[in-house]
């Protein structure tokens, strides 16, 4: 029970990254390899604040999704600025810039090793250790992320965002800012990230630098892919589909250190195969 | 003299790293897509000529196997691949995704046959040295050099005065004239790739004889002559391979004042200055 319990949370968490990739890469069509960086600076300050302030779990996420935010901001305007394909090269250096400081700021992350004994999240009192317990407060999570990407779907900005993705030219002419929505639609997914990183940390008690690398960036692209770009049904079911991947491959008996390898050329071959042969994935929409 | 060192360690790195400028500018300029598998090409190089070497065939041989072999895996990718996703009207974003998964394939799958550990070559000319104007110079640096100023100086003969220089050239300023043209402009993309993974694959030799061969190695290296050639202007060989030596001597110098681990930082740092005040890069008109 705990063990799907596990499971279940932990998928529930992707959702919200899948949410937050599919945003930027599904819905205004820019291509990102540094949602894992931010996922794990939301984690990195999340399990700060709590380990060394008396911050509350709930204001602990927020500053961390709001950072994000900023982070994402920061980083994406002066790429954005000049072309979408600019931002292939951005995406990567986040990635790679956020991989050396979770890695070497030994002082900050605990470098390497990681960051143990986050503890898990209090609000108004309880404390949510047990898996079933904090299940609820990913589905709130995740339900949350949700109705906020369903909301935004809805909405004229929505609207505008995929406008952008079909023809940039058209949408500037209208004039409306093109700029201006592709960071806001960074700063959002900025925001879904981060806050995944704080349930994430709070929810494994512990962090390393192996969960925010360009490996898990790839597999976040993945969970999307398959799942279905562009439509909240392929967000959510992705990682559910994928998180159960390594839970068969542990049925295989085959050293851990292949097993990696294994795990990260099966989701590089879900990427070529999806891209030939199914660009919507199971309930998307063509990429 | 600390810095001097730096600064010599910067230009012979920097030459590894304009190859790999000069085969991605190659490759970007001609189908205007962000390949991310080069990087793993860069690795498969390394790893083919350590296999052949390990077989017993001379060092020259298993460097000429190894350009060869990745010459051809470069038109088997293109070939089987992006022009297959390239028929079917696929989008950039696409493309991308489907190179990414690529690399991550190859990658992994270096991994999974020679294990993520590093792996040293062992030759023992490899690392004698040599004095020069009171610098010294080991033999895989001497290398290094060399093949990177006959990289440039054949990229640029070759763009310039050879028939399939000039037709990739045109395919490049114009796909939809060289097509009505008959110029065959797949034909050409095929050969862009093969001419671009053969030059990444001789830094991708070269490099792990000094540092060892690791199979994630080329993600890092393929960023920063990303970054090289658009800061040169895309298009331009000489702006690639300038910007690299630039780059380069700049991670280096940088050790001054701070720990090696945070050269991406520099790297980037200069990629977003370029963003910001010259985004089309130096050389562009």
């Amino acid at each position: 029970m705990d063990f799907f319990a596990t499971y279940l949370a932990l998928a529930e968490i992707y959702v919200l990254l899948g949410l937050s990739t599919n945003l930027l890469v599904g819905i205004v069509g820019i291509f990102s390899v540094s949602q894992a960086a931010v996922f794990g600076v939301g984690a990195y300050i999340t399990a700060f604040l709590l380990m060394h302030s008396s911050t509350p779990f709930p204001l602990a996420i927020l500053v961390a999704a709001g950072l994000c935010i900023l982070l994402n901001i920061l980083v994406t305007l002066p790429s954005l600025r000049v072309s979408g394909d600019y931002f292939v090269v951005t995406s990567f250096g986040i990635q790679l810039l956020g991989t050396a400081v979770f890695t070497n700021w030994t002082k900050g992350t605990g470098g390497a090793n990681g960051l143990p004994g986050v503890p898990a999240p209090i609000i108004l009192g309880h404390e949510f250790i047990e898996p079933q317990e904090f299940l609820l407060l990913s589905s709130i999570g995740m339900g949350l992320g949700c109705l906020c990407f369903w909301l935004i779907m809805r909405a004229p900005f929505g609207g505008l965002l995929r406008a952008i993705r079909e023809d940039e030219l058209a949408v500037a002419a209208l004039g409306k800012s093109v700029l201006r929505a592709k960071v806001s639609a960074a700063a959002l997914a900025g925001a879904f990230a981060g806050s995944a990183g704080g349930l994430y940390a709070t929810f494994l008690s512990f962090i390393d630098p192996s969960s925010f690398d360009l490996d898990a960036s790839i597999f976040l692209l993945t969970m999307v892919v398959v799942g279905g770009a562009r439509t909240l049904a392929g967000s959510v079911l992705g990682p559910f589909v994928l998180l159960a991947l390594p839970q068969i491959l542990a049925l295989i008996d085959i050293p851990a250190s292949f097993a990696a390898a294994l795990r990260q050329l099966i989701y590089g071959l879900l990427l070529i195969v999806f891209m030939l042969f199914r660009p919507q994935g199971l309930l998307g929409e063509r990429l | 003299m600390l810095w001097l060192n730096l600064l010599i360690n910067g230009l012979i790195w920097g030459c590894a790293l304009g190859m790999v400028a000069i085969s991605f500018s190659l490759i970007f300029a001609t189908t205007r897509f962000f390949h991310v598998a080069p990087a793993a090409v860069y690795s498969l190089g390394g790893y083919l000529a350590w296999s052949m070497m390990k077989r017993g065939a001379p060092e020259w041989v298993a460097l000429l196997g190894a350009v060869v072999a990745c010459g051809l895996v470069g038109a088997a990718i293109q070939k089987l691949l992006y022009e297959r996703l390239d028929r079917r009207g696929a989008t950039h974003l696409v493309v991308l995704i489907a190179s990414l998964g690529l690399a991550a394939v190859m990658q992994n799958a270096i991994a999974g046959a020679y294990t993520s550990n590093v792996l040293q070559f062992g030759l023992p000319w490899a690392n004698r040295t040599t004095s020069i104007g009171g610098a010294l110079l080991t033999n895989t640096q001497m290398l290094t050099v060399c093949f990177g100023v006959l990289s440039y100086l054949g990229a640029m003969w070759f763009a310039h005065r050879t028939l399939l220089g000039k037709r990739i050239r045109a395919v490049a300023s114009n796909p939809f004239l060289a097509e009505i043209t008959r110029l065959e402009p797949r034909r050409v993309h095929i050969a862009v790739m093969a001419i671009g993974s053969a030059m990444v694959c001789i830094p991708g030799v070269l490099v792990p004889l000094d540092l060892g061969l690791q199979p994630f190695g080329g993600v890092p290296m393929l960023l920063t002559a990303t970054i090289a050639v658009i800061a040169g202007g895309v298009g331009s060989i000489s702006g690639a391979f300038l910007l690299a030596l630039v780059i380069a001597v700049l991670q280096n110098l940088s050790l001054l004042v701070m720990p090696g681990e945070w050269s991406i930082g520099i790297t980037f740092g200069i990629f977003i200055i370029f963003m910001l005040f010259r985004p089309r890069g130096l050389f562009t008109g």
